[in-house]
């Protein structure tokens, strides 16, 4: 009797052994599969969760205190800086057609404000040799020139309600929606100026929003308009998969 | 009613086995943490080299990188995952919280349970790896015991939480740079962070990558006792004197001709292990 279940034990293991087997084998090809894909579709809740979680975490990590530090020894990036727009072409702020190129500042805000070149350069100057951090993995050292973003806020008074900030541009439908501390951040720029030049059009000429506590593709390029929101606006970049907040 | 105090113990029946350890070779936790730990790190592997694909260079903009021989070369496509960068960003910012947590569930349970005695390294285990190099190099013809894992097993699976770690830490480095900016500095700035991150994922590659080969070179016997628990001695490398691929041969076949030369000159006895 003994050697009756003892041999039933042994087959049934050998069964087992065999399940095993063969579900190892099915991993291995699903996850063959996968490779190189998206990865499965059911995953895209899970990972638009994950990134509500990781938004709502970045923020509460996020300090004004906090400084982008340029590590001593670091070469700048000078004529190395790649230079990206949405548009076919080096987009480029025509006064014949568009006349006098100004930035509009406004949305939820007691003193909407139309500013010139001119205007900007006037208001409190800064210059912060910070670095750039790309999405794609790569950093570059630059000296943005501009006015603190914070300067332009206490110009127009934004309405508490204001928890976003959108900045749009003239390079097609490119803009990107930021949260208002990030955009309050001490390091965050609309900057006129790099490397202690007149900013060129291929970094987004005549003003762009510049802040290291931002990926890239936050910064806007080719200003146009500032405007305060009470909710997040999306993005050229975040509408088409990439993260919303991009904060470093 | 049972006699509270026998006179005589109960005899065992004649027919009667000897009970299987009633301890399984994996506790549960383990076998969980562990196959967790096979898809986080394979997805975690291939979501990292996609993203790293979106520029495969360490240099800071304008400058140039020492210490990697493969600048501006991509990692082959089908090493990667996740389809495009911010797809495979996507993985990787939601699969570093289960590796994390995994392997804080894995951690918590070694050091609870005291399955870290079977890790640690000790004061013998150079001297056992050396025992363990010399019977795959067939300088020693018996397989040492020493244990549940051998002194290479150990070492390998004591390094692989390190460089996990080593991962983690290098990794929240990239991910917060400015937040983190004291932080990031100890690894010597963003670029080195992010070249030290690599660094963690192809040791934690190449360790894995050992282990797997030697699962399945060495002992395939234990794969069913990671997902059952249960391990039958007999099958152990050191019952059946295994060298890698010793379970595909033919019973007839050794390919130890050392050790059976010896064996017919007369057998070779426990005195000495070396041949």
């Amino acid at each position: 009797m003994t050697s009756d279940l003892g041999e039933s034990s042994r087959l049934d293991s050998l069964d087992r052994r065999e399940f095993i087997w063969r579900s190892t084998g099915l991993i291995s090809l699903a996850l063959l599969a996968a490779c190189d894909s998206r990865g499965p579709k059911s995953a895209d809740r899970l990972l638009q969760y994950a990134e509500r979680k990781n938004l709502a975490l970045e923020r509460k990590l996020f300090r004004h205190t906090s400084m982008d530090v340029v590590q001593s020894g670091a070469y700048d990036a000078g004529n190395k800086l790649p230079s990206y727009f949405v548009s076919p072409v080096v987009p480029v702020w025509d006064e014949a057609v568009r006349g006098k190129w100004a930035l509009e500042v406004g949305g939820l805000v007691a003193k909407p404000a139309r500013l010139t070149l001119e205007d900007l350069q006037r208001l409190p100057q800064v210059s912060n040799r910070v670095n750039h951090y790309c999405v794609e993995g790569w950093t570059a050292v630059e000296t943005w020139t501009g006015v603190p973003f914070a300067e332009l806020a206490r110009l127009v008074q934004p309405d508490p309600k204001a928890r976003y900030v959108d900045f749009r541009s003239f390079d097609d439908d490119y803009h990107e929606s930021w949260d208002i501390e990030s955009a309050m951040h001490k390091q965050t720029v609309v900057a006129y100026g790099l490397d202690g030049k007149p900013l060129q059009p291929a970094h987004g000429a005549p003003a762009r929003v510049y802040s290291p506590v931002k990926l890239g593709y936050k910064n806007t390029k080719y200003l146009t308009k500032i405007v305060f929101m009470p909710r997040m606006n999306g993005g050229y970049w975040t509408d088409r998969g990439y993260e919303w907040y991009g904060g470093v | 009613m049972v006699d509270p105090n026998p006179q005589t113990l109960p005899q065992p029946t004649p027919a009667a086995r000897p009970l299987q350890s009633p301890r399984k070779r994996h506790h549960w936790i383990v076998r969980v943490t562990h196959w967790v730990n096979v898809v986080a790190i394979i997805i975690m592997v291939g979501s990292g080299l996609r993203i790293f694909n979106a520029y495969p260079a360490f240099a800071r903009k304008g400058e140039i990188f020492c210490c990697y021989p493969f600048e501006h070369k991509p990692i082959p496509d089908w090493l990667t995952f996740g389809g495009w960068l911010g797809g495979a960003r996507h993985w990787h910012f939601a699969m570093m919280w289960v590796l994390v947590v995994n392997g804080l569930v894995y951690m918590t349970f070694v050091y609870l349970h005291g399955e870290w005695r079977d890790l640690v390294p000790r004061k013998g285990d150079i001297r056992d790896s050396w025992q363990m190099i010399k019977f795959y190099a067939f300088r020693r013809k018996d397989h040492p015991h020493q244990g549940k894992h051998n002194a290479l097993q150990k070492a390998t699976y004591f390094a692989l939480p390190w460089a996990g770690l080593f991962a983690v830490l290098t990794g929240i480095a990239i991910w917060k740079p400015v937040q983190f900016a004291p932080f990031t500095a100890l690894f010597g700035g963003y670029v080195w962070a992010r070249y030290w991150h690599f660094i963690a994922m192809l040791i934690i590659v190449v360790l894995s990558v050992a282990h797997v080969f030697m699962v399945f070179a060495v002992d395939p016997y234990s794969i069913p006792s990671m997902i059952t628990g249960n391990y039958d001695p007999k099958h152990s490398p050191e019952a059946r004197n295994a060298r890698p691929f010793y379970h595909l041969l033919p019973r007839n076949v050794s390919i130890d001709f050392r050790v059976r030369r010896e064996r017919k000159q007369g057998r070779a006895s426990g005195q000495s292990h070396d041949i």
